[in-house]
């Protein structure tokens, strides 16, 4: 085992990827076998896709601010809330789509810089604030959409253009975005000042501030990248499933966050895989997907997932443990 | 004073690379006060803790009320009436008096807790000690001394014989360290032991009857309280043979310009008023016994905790110092005396925590310029001589005094001209401690500008030009190296202050 992990090729992927790996492989044969080849065909797989790119984005958001060492719980809500207010400006206020996209990303930026600001400069714990802007997500979708559920046009519809942003005639333009915001992603946390400082606080903060470092803005900014990939994620959502209903959301940050440390972020903050999270989201679509088509109990989706946080984050536990 | 209660004959006690305890030995007799004294690091604490059974000893007989025992945790210790009253209080704040008292033994009825009798048994405790406390009033409202009676009353409800002090009047107000004098010599009466822990020499003077001196781990003695000066118990506590050679004279160029006035700078209540200078070149030393306010100075100065009032001046010019970043930006660098909490990022690599302070000069933009990170991340690893395999490595890996050295390389890349180190070999071996010390003359005499706090004495003799010397948050004395002497040192670090 240790001579595997010492192996320099393994070393550079990481360990914990190649697993990851293995399990999406496995899971999807498994998949394929009990659905006797249903699972096999692309349909299953461009559904499964069409889950992963909102629930990508989302894990990604997360994934920044973990990172720091702090957790947002309003990612889900705060995406249904940016998919309807901007929705509900292309339906009933009748504004051209690219404003209603453009909506959709403020409304997540102000929330990411929102939850920012209370975190870092008011040292509220971002437990409370995340809990707390979910609850103002949700609430003011509803007063916006006077508590309607919105649905966005269809690809034949005016406006339903914005729909080949995740397919063009079965071509999945919606993992190539993921992807290439992925790569950005990794090359922020990885090769930017910003990543530097992000990481490295959520590592120690008191020593980074102790280097002259102004610490504040660089917590804020983690949860900024947050809002702008939410208010992204609502994009692909509504691209992918049209309709979405005030005052629900909440089931994706289990998920999402699930994806995150799955893929080797630590939810004690400074140590963050891009990678890793988007393998982490994959085996999360993958699972939703073999569910419904196994027709099992949607509902053992919500028990696995929690299953995964707790494995995952127990995993992340002992890791450290030893290393101390 | 009455028959002997307490008797440790011998102790001796190893840590991993320190001899904490080297056969110390420590009577206490019924109805007296006995002091403990002894420098930083001289092994009071270390002895209390092997007596009320917090550390195992590795040999040596304790003797307590006639029969050899071994205590092996704090709850058997207060069941046989050997009881510690800490210096920090270990309170719960939102709870009573009478809560705090009883906790983890609170009367019962039936399931429920009986607060009436709690309230009722620790009025009986506040009469026996002549002092007048609510028991049903909210811990976290009461005054620090008042908190200290409380703490004081939990210890006599142990049925207590013998009763530890350690540092009972470091927070404490004159008229609240008068009361608690009261409060001793009335413990003296009825016949308790007492051992008292304090850096205070007037209060040894006034309250105790004999002292023991401890000094580097060892006994050195002990002596009738009323018979012997202050001079002679600093004599005891000092007098070490030094081997490293003390620094004989000052070594800072004449005419060296100030690049540092500090001016009357007060910061909550262990900075009080504090002045002073530091030229080009120079070693400043700061010295003074734990709890004298110098790492305050050293972090309020440096931005990391807010000043009250004081002016700074580096190179002449007046600055405005609110966060470690304005003081980074004037050239001045902090080492801290815990590393790991505020020093460096351990899950980081050499290179990156070389570039932590000085990241922009190290970017295109937003990007990092990883490879002129790494080649000035080794060349200070060459010039330094950090042991590591390479830059890449996670300073987790390190070794205490290479992580100091990352520490130091992390400002010298920032260019700082003037660099604060706080204990800068603390759990550091001897030999990276003298590789160290080279490092700080090397910079003195590059023109660094270098404050170093310590609380060795040898440390201080040996590297300061000159010392500033500080004792209960103010600055009591100043002293060119030529003319300091351990006796001189240790007289300013234990003033009382009226």
């Amino acid at each position: 085992m240790e001579s595997i992990k010492q192996n320099p090729l393994v070393k550079k992927v990481g360990f914990n990827r190649i697993v990851l790996c293995i399990v999406l492989l496995l899971m999807y044969g498994l998949f394929c076998a009990l659905t006797g080849g249903d699972f096999f065909g692309a349909r299953r797989i461009l559904s499964a896709l069409n889950y992963a790119y909102f629930l990508g984005f989302l894990s990604l958001a997360v994934t920044f601010v973990i990172a720091t060492g702090g957790i947002d719980f309003s990612i889900g809500p705060v995406m249904f809330c940016c998919a309807l207010m901007a929705g509900f400006c292309f339906t009933m206020y009748g504004m051209p789509m690219p404003a209603a996209l453009l909506i959709s990303l403020v409304v997540g930026l102000a929330f990411g810089i929102f939850n920012g600001y209370l975190v870092a400069y008011w040292d509220v714990p971002s437990f409370i604030t995340s809990m707390a802007s979910m609850n103002i997500a949700k609430g003011l979708a509803s007063v916006f959409t006077k508590t309607q559920s919105v649905s966005w046009p269809q690809s034949t519809q005016e406006g339903g253009w914005f729909r080949k942003l995740v397919t063009i005639e079965d071509i999945p333009m919606g993992l190539i975005i993921l992807l290439a915001i992925a790569v950005i992603c990794a090359i922020v946390l990885n090769q930017t000042k910003m990543g530097r400082y992000i990481l490295s606080l959520g590592s120690n903060k008191e020593a980074v501030r102790l280097s002259g470092v102004n610490v504040k803005k660089w917590e804020m900014s983690a949860y900024i990248v947050c809002g702008l990939l939410v208010g992204i994620a609502a994009i692909f959502f509504v691209g992918a499933y049209s309709t979405v209903q005030p005052g629900y959301g909440d089931q994706y940050n289990n998920e999402a966050i699930a994806g995150c440390v799955m893929g080797g972020t630590s939810m004690a903050g400074g140590l963050a895989s891009i990678s890793g999270t988007i393998i982490g989201v994959f085996i999360i679509s993958l699972l939703q997907e073999g569910i419904m088509a196994l027709g099992l109990d949607k509902n053992l989706q919500l028990i696995i997932t929690g299953i995964i946080v707790i494995v995952a984050v127990f995993a992340d536990v002992v890791a450290r443990r030893r290393k101390n | 004073m009455g028959e002997v209660i307490l008797t440790m004959k011998g102790i001796d006690k190893s840590f991993p690379g320190v001899h904490a305890l080297d056969h110390v030995d420590l009577e206490v007799r019924k109805g007296e006060v006995h002091a403990l004294m002894g420098e930083n690091g001289a092994g009071k604490s270390t002895l209390m803790k092997v007596l009320t059974g917090i550390y195992k000893k590795d040999s040596g007989t304790i003797t307590y009320e006639g029969k050899e025992v071994e205590f092996h945790n704090t709850r058997e210790a207060q069941d046989a009436g050997v009881v510690i009253v800490h210096q920090e209080l270990n309170m719960l704040g939102h709870l009573t008096v009478a809560q705090n008292i009883f906790i983890g033994r609170e009367f019962k009825k039936g399931i429920r807790i009986d607060d009436k009798k709690m309230n009722e048994e620790a009025r009986k405790l506040f009469d026996r000690m002549h002092i007048d406390i609510d028991p049903t009033e909210t811990m976290s409202k009461l005054t620090v001394g008042k908190q200290q009676m409380c703490e004081i009353a939990k210890a006599i409800s142990h049925e207590a014989k013998v009763i530890i002090f350690d540092e009972p009047s470091a927070a404490l107000t004159e008229a609240e360290i008068e009361e608690l004098f009261k409060i001793i010599r009335d413990l003296r009466a009825q016949g308790m032991g007492i051992v008292y822990i304090s850096h205070r020499m007037d209060e040894i003077k006034v309250i105790t009857d004999r002292v023991t001196v401890m000094r580097d781990g060892s006994y050195v003695g002990t002596l009738i309280t009323k018979d012997c000066t202050k001079d002679d118990i600093i004599n005891m506590m000092v007098g070490r043979v030094i081997y490293e050679d003390p620094k004989t004279k000052n070594m800072t160029p004449p005419g060296a310009p100030v690049v540092l006035k500090v001016d009357h700078l007060n910061a909550g209540k262990m900075v009080q008023d504090v002045s002073f200078e530091l030229h080009k070149g120079e070693v400043l030393g700061f010295s003074g016994l734990m709890g004298a306010g110098r790492t305050e100075t050293m972090r309020a100065l440096f931005g990391a905790d807010p000043i009250d009032s004081g002016d700074i001046y580096v190179n002449g010019q007046k600055v405005t110092i609110k966060s470690p970043q304005d003081a980074v930006k004037h050239g001045i660098g902090y080492l801290s005396e815990d590393r790991k909490r505020y020093g460096i990022v351990v899950q980081k690599s050499v290179a990156e925590n070389t570039t932590m302070a000085d990241l922009d000069e190290f970017s295109n933009g937003p990007f990092i310029n990883k490879k002129k990170e790494k080649e000035v991340a080794e060349k200070f690893v060459d010039s330094l001589a950090t042991k590591t395999p390479s830059v890449d490595q996670l300073v987790v890996n390190l070794s205490g005094g290479n992580q100091q050295k990352v520490v130091i390389a992390k400002w010298l890349t920032r260019n700082c001209d003037i660099l604060i180190f706080d204990e800068p070999t603390r759990g550091i071996d001897v030999g990276a401690k003298n590789e160290i010390y080279k490092l700080m003359n090397q910079l003195a005499a590059e023109g660094k500008a270098i404050i170093m706090v310590s609380s060795e004495m040898t440390e201080i003799l040996r590297m300061s030009d000159r010392i500033v010397v500080m004792c209960e948050g103010k600055k009591t004395g100043e002293l060119d190296i030529s003319e300091a002497t351990q006796e001189n040192i240790m007289n300013m670090a234990t003033r009382e202050i009226s």
